[in-house]
């Protein structure tokens, strides 16, 4: 594929994907409150949010902050435009970890409590999901053999047959990854919250539409790779991926936050003994 | 940009030293039988996310301050709306001993609501009063604003400076407006 | 010329050391330090023009390694006999015996004669590293040892013992990175493990010396397994020098020298000597302990990866190593010192070298190289700024850096960009982490290690990298006050450091390469292994400057971004103090100030030293008993 090309997908996709975030977004919000039933904001209420984000006046604590949210930003867009262009799932992960690690840095950049307190556990987030990530790029060398992203088709077979397990662990990672209850524990979405939104306390205005933009990326990248588990024909894997979304949502009004601790023992026992014995199959073949 | 701010306009909602009646009312707002969502209206918790200040409750020296730090550290364009009748005036309380009157004596207030407490419809009413007043009053795109809109007929009394102290046998202002529970119309 | 180089980076050292230690003022063992650093670290640069002149070098000399070798054991029992050590002293005997043995036994004709020295793309890389790396330490050490006061100013004859250790060290590593011969390697093993026995104890205080008795007595019992390994081999005829063992696939002997290498390198369970040893000057930490003579032992490792490639030693070394990675990451989660944090951090690093190094594929031995190298540059910064950190706040504790950057911005700007090198692409480490990960994957126990062990080591750089980030806005930065020669060292290191990432490609091109292909000789074009290799290679291009532009770029938003008028105070519930100095502070009961502060978590009860050690160290022990087990049965 020529340069040409590649800069067009590349755009096209920086694009694209927090549109897509937004529009999930606000899916996501409209679903919710017909679960509570009522009746929701407009489905383009996250644009408006971030518009209006825009044209606050931008206060902040140190000039640092501001960093870490570019930082940010920039990380997941480029692990967008990896994964796009079919590169290496282990560094698109990777990528998507120093995002994180960004935010982190961020929250803990200033001499707020809360958002210290927000930092940590995000910390916390990180050490439970990460492992299982990295399992879900082997399994699917193991299926494929190969780690970049444009091989995902490679075997010829939808990863969801071969990695049904891992799909549940990842299931879990989403709920993590996408603030929803019991795992909203750094910050959280809505009026959820219990350290006062956690990471992003002390950021306002155009900064904190920056995180809500990264927020959108990071939205889309999900959905991606639920997509994926079904890549061999994009329309089932796009269902695939609205139907772990409702699930996700579904959840998350279930339950209630729970502790760090909780989370931590969780996800190393139940979501990595799910990769594991998944790979353990994928290793026995 | 900032015409979407009549979209999404952001709550914060501090409790000066009410007696928990409007607090319960505005949380009432936002459950699924009033939904203040659907206006966009989120309550988030920190001053530095929000664009709508309610307050409830009266100003007393310890909270004066603490109420002026919260609005400070609100990012502008904001507005502050003064939900039930011991924000307005100090209530019930006025004659306290400790009590310096409304909120107003200390932030500058945009939209009275009144009652004790006020009944969800109410602030239903007076939420999107406020958010009218950023839709209609260009002048009010500025921070801070000057547009006044009140939802009673009687305007509320002027400004006193709060005294270091109020000896108890200081004999209190006539207050305009009684907090009677009536509605406004 | 390569030869007179060579004999210039391993002679030179310690002669100038001799010098240093006669140096009758401060001004010429300060004057002789510099110059004998500057000379090593030219003499390694220009060595490396000489790329292509690889190959072995004989030593006409045989009476120099006997004498050398003698010399060591020597001291090794004299130390045991004056600091009345008896471990030492029984093991330095045994070697003794053993020596006796290899002098008299008569040795198998071998099919070729072999060199005493090889010098190839390995080696260069390492002599590099310890030149370049080692001067520019000892050149800070000049600055820190001058303001380094334990239990009084010490006096000339200490401070020059004590740059006489750490210049012939210099010498005594060079020498051991080439060294193809056994007879001349364990000498110079054995010569670090006295450099690093004194070093550690300059302080003379009790606890300096309890970790100086313990760190010999790991050495020397990692030395007399190396001498029991070449006795070994001696007696099957395999002969003794290293390119003869990988010839012969002897793995008996092999097992033993990686044992030796196990100790050398702090791994589990041989890890205390090195935790205790941080209680040494830092600049002994950084030079001994993290760049230098711990990559003795991977070293070995990776010289004698062919030999053990296929096997399965090979999938039992690659298990030992990945679950120290794992091991010494969840241990360094639950440390707040930070000298301990990066005790265990390198640890950590040289376990994953060793996984790689045991994983017998082109691209594992790519991803060993890459560590090495990375993280000796990364270690060595980050030591060398945790050194300067400790002598302004006197204090190891990372609780007790808060506010660092409004104290000390230019050392903690540097710190920071150690810790973020060892965490985030584009910087060398992590190629290296991915490259392993991505190595792993036919190897699934070990796969599985790296992970957890990647996992926690996010967490306790990400908790450090929290507490020295923290900035005010309004205090102005007062930059402190360094002599050039620690602010001049800490400079280079970090900048070469931050290019690290663009350091990748030529190292794949020049170094890695053409020592794999003459290493797995029998893997064609057409191996798995080899595509990945060239795949990986071709990835190191366009993304690695993505990430660098794309950090500038954020750096340069955020310059344009703020003014002063918008600065507000953290959200304390509306209590904050208003003329309050300290941002943080509130309002509490009784209207009194109190001061919000937020330790990190550290989970003692599970992460903790002790608890960790108790099921760490018997695994690692059992681990160490299959290596001579999958031989052997």
């Amino acid at each position: 594929m020529s340069t040409m090309n590649q800069l067009l997908i590349a755009l096209f996709a920086v694009v694209l994907a927090p549109a897509v975030g937004a529009l999930l977004q606000g899916i996501d919000r409209r679903i919710n409150a017909r679960m509570q039933s009522r009746v929701g904001p407009p489905l383009l209420q996250p644009v408006y949010d971030v518009l209006k984000l825009l044209g606050k006046e931008g206060v902040i604590l140190n000039r640092t902050q501001v960093l870490y949210a570019w930082i940010h930003l920039a990380f997941l867009m480029l692990a967008t435009v990896l994964l796009v262009l079919g590169q290496d799932m282990i560094m698109a992960l990777l990528v998507v970890a120093v995002s994180t690690i960004a935010l982190i840095l961020g929250g803990m950049c200033v001499r707020s409590p809360y958002s210290r307190i927000g930092s940590s556990r995000e910390i916390m987030q990180m050490l439970s999901y990460e492992p299982i990530l990295v399992l879900l790029v082997i399994g699917i060398f193991m299926t494929n053999g190969s780690f970049m992203a444009r091989d995902i088709t490679l075997a010829g077979k939808p990863l969801l047959l071969t990695l049904p397990l891992i799909f549940l662990a990842f299931l879990l990672v989403t709920a993590i990854k996408l603030k929803k209850s019991p795992f909203d524990l750094a910050t959280s979405h809505h009026g959820h919250q219990e350290i006062v939104k956690g990471i992003t306390i002390e950021y306002a205005g155009p900064y904190l539409a920056i995180l809500e933009v990264a927020h959108w990326y990071e939205t889309a990248l999900v959905f991606l790779v639920l997509a994926a588990f079904w890549a061999t024909n994009w329309v089932v894997g796009i269902a695939l991926a609205i139907i772990a979304f409702v699930i996700e949502i579904l959840f998350d009004n279930l339950c209630a936050r729970l502790t760090y601790q909780w989370m931590l023992v969780h996800m190393w026992t139940v979501g990595l003994g799910l990769s594991v014995t998944n790979l353990i199959w994928l290793y026995w073949k | 940009m900032l015409g979407c701010i009549d979209r999404s306009p952001w709550i914060v909602h501090y409790n000066c030293n009410s007696c928990n009646g409007c607090d319960i009312e505005l949380l009432a707002c936002l459950t699924p039988l009033y939904d203040l969502e659907r206006f966009g209206v989120l309550h988030v918790g920190n001053p530095k996310h929000a664009d709508i200040l309610v307050v409830t409750g009266s100003v007393n020296h310890r909270n004066a301050r603490v109420l002026k730090n919260v609005y400070d550290q609100m990012p502008g364009p904001k507005m502050v709306v003064a939900m039930g009748a011991c924000s307005a005036t100090g209530g019930i309380f006025a004659d306290c001993y400790n009590v310096l009157g409304g909120i107003e004596k200390v932030v500058p207030v945009d939209v009275w609501i009144p009652g004790c407490p006020p009944k969800p419809e109410a602030i239903i009413d007076g939420m999107v009063k406020a958010v009218g007043i950023w839709k209609s009053n260009p002048a009010f795109q500025a921070q801070g604003g000057a547009a006044r809109i009140s939802l009673t007929r009687r305007p509320p009394a002027a400004p006193v400076q709060p005294a270091a102290a109020p000896q108890p046998q200081q004999q209190p202002q006539p207050k305009e407006g009684s907090p009677d529970g009536r509605q406004s119309s | 010329m390569v030869t007179w180089l060579l004999l210039l980076l391993i002679a030179g050292p310690i002669l100038f050391g001799f010098g240093i230690l006669l140096a009758p003022t401060r001004e010429v063992r300060v004057g002789l330090t510099l110059v004998a650093a500057g000379v090593t670290a030219a003499a390694a640069l220009y060595l490396s023009r000489w790329g292509p002149a690889y190959g072995g070098i004989f030593v006409p000399s045989h009476a120099l390694p006997i004498l050398l070798d003698w010399l060591m054991i020597a001291a090794v029992i004299a130390i045991g006999w004056t600091s009345r050590n008896t471990p030492v002293l029984i093991m330095g005997v045994v070697q003794a015996c053993i020596g006796l043995v290899l002098e008299f036994h008569p040795r198998a004709p071998q099919a070729m004669p072999q060199p005493e020295f090889v010098f190839d793309q390995l080696s260069l890389m390492l002599v590099l590293i310890t030149s370049v790396v080692g001067a520019l330490v000892l050149v800070y050490a000049i600055g820190y040892m001058d303001r380094h006061e334990h239990h009084g100013p010490h006096s000339q004859a200490s401070q020059g013992q004590f740059f006489f250790f750490l210049t012939a060290f210099l010498g005594a590593m060079n020498g051991l990175v080439l060294a193809n011969d056994l007879r001349w390697l364990s000498a110079f093993w054995e010569a670090t493990t006295l450099c690093s026995f004194f070093l550690i104890g300059h302080d003379r205080t009790p606890e300096a010396n309890q970790s100086a008795r313990r760190a010999i007595i790991i050495n020397v019992f990692g030395g007399m397994i190396l001498q029991t390994g070449w006795l070994i081999s001696v007696l099957n005829g395999s002969g003794d020098s290293l390119i003869a063992f990988n010839q012969a696939q002897a793995l008996i002997p092999v097992a033993f020298l990686v044992v030796a290498a196990l100790t050398k390198s702090a791994q589990l369970p041989f890890q205390s000597w090195l935790l205790g040893a941080m209680l040494a000057p830092t600049p002994v930490s950084a030079l001994l302990h993290s760049s230098t003579m711990v990559n003795a032992g991977v070293y070995l490792v990776m010289r004698m990866a062919p030999g053990f490639g296929g096997t399965r030693l090979a999938t039992v070394i690659a298990m030992a190593g990945a679950f120290t990675f794992m091991a010494a990451s969840a241990l360094a989660v639950g440390q707040s010192n930070g000298k301990k944090v990066l005790a265990y951090s390198t640890i950590a690093n040289l376990g994953l070298i060793i996984t790689c190094a045991g994983m017998s594929t082109p691209l594992g031995y790519a991803a060993a190289f890459l560590l090495i190298v990375f993280h000796a540059i990364t270690k060595g910064l980050l030591f060398i700024c945790m050194g300067t950190i400790e002598q302004a706040i006197g204090s190891r504790d990372i609780e007790d850096m808060h506010g660092l950057m409004n104290k000390m911005p230019f050392t903690t700007v540097i710190a920071i960009v150690g810790m973020i090198a060892m965490l985030m692409p584009p910087f060398g480490v992590l190629l290296g982490k991915w490259i392993a990960i991505e190595s792993a994957v036919h190897l699934p126990v070990v796969m599985l290690l790296v992970i957890i062990g990647s996992a926690l080591t996010v967490v306790f750089w990400a908790k450090w990298l929290g507490r020295i980030v923290t900035v005010s806005y309004h205090q102005k930065y007062v930059m402190e006050d360094l002599p050039p020669v620690m602010s001049g060292s800490m400079l280079t290191l970090g900048v070469a450091t931050l290019l690290s990432g663009f350091l990748a490609y030529p190292l794949f091109e020049n170094f890695i390469k053409p020592l794999a292909r003459v290493l797995y000789p029998l893997s064609s074009r057409t191996d798995a292994s080899w595509k990945m290799l060239e795949m990986t290679e071709s990835f190191m291009t366009w993304p690695i400057y993505a990430l660098a532009i794309l950090l500038v770029g954020s750096l340069l938003l955020t310059l344009m971004a703020v003014d002063e008028n918008r600065l507000r105070k953290p959200f304390l519930c509306g209590e904050n103090i208003a003329d309050s100095a300290l941002t943080y502070e509130f309002r509490s009961i009784m209207d009194r100030g109190e001061v919000a502060m937020m330790r990190s978590y550290y989970f003692s009860s599970i992460f903790g030293e002790e608890n960790v050690s108790a099921w760490a160290n018997p695994m690692a022990v059992a681990l160490i008993l299959s290596l001579f087990g999958v031989i052997a049965i």
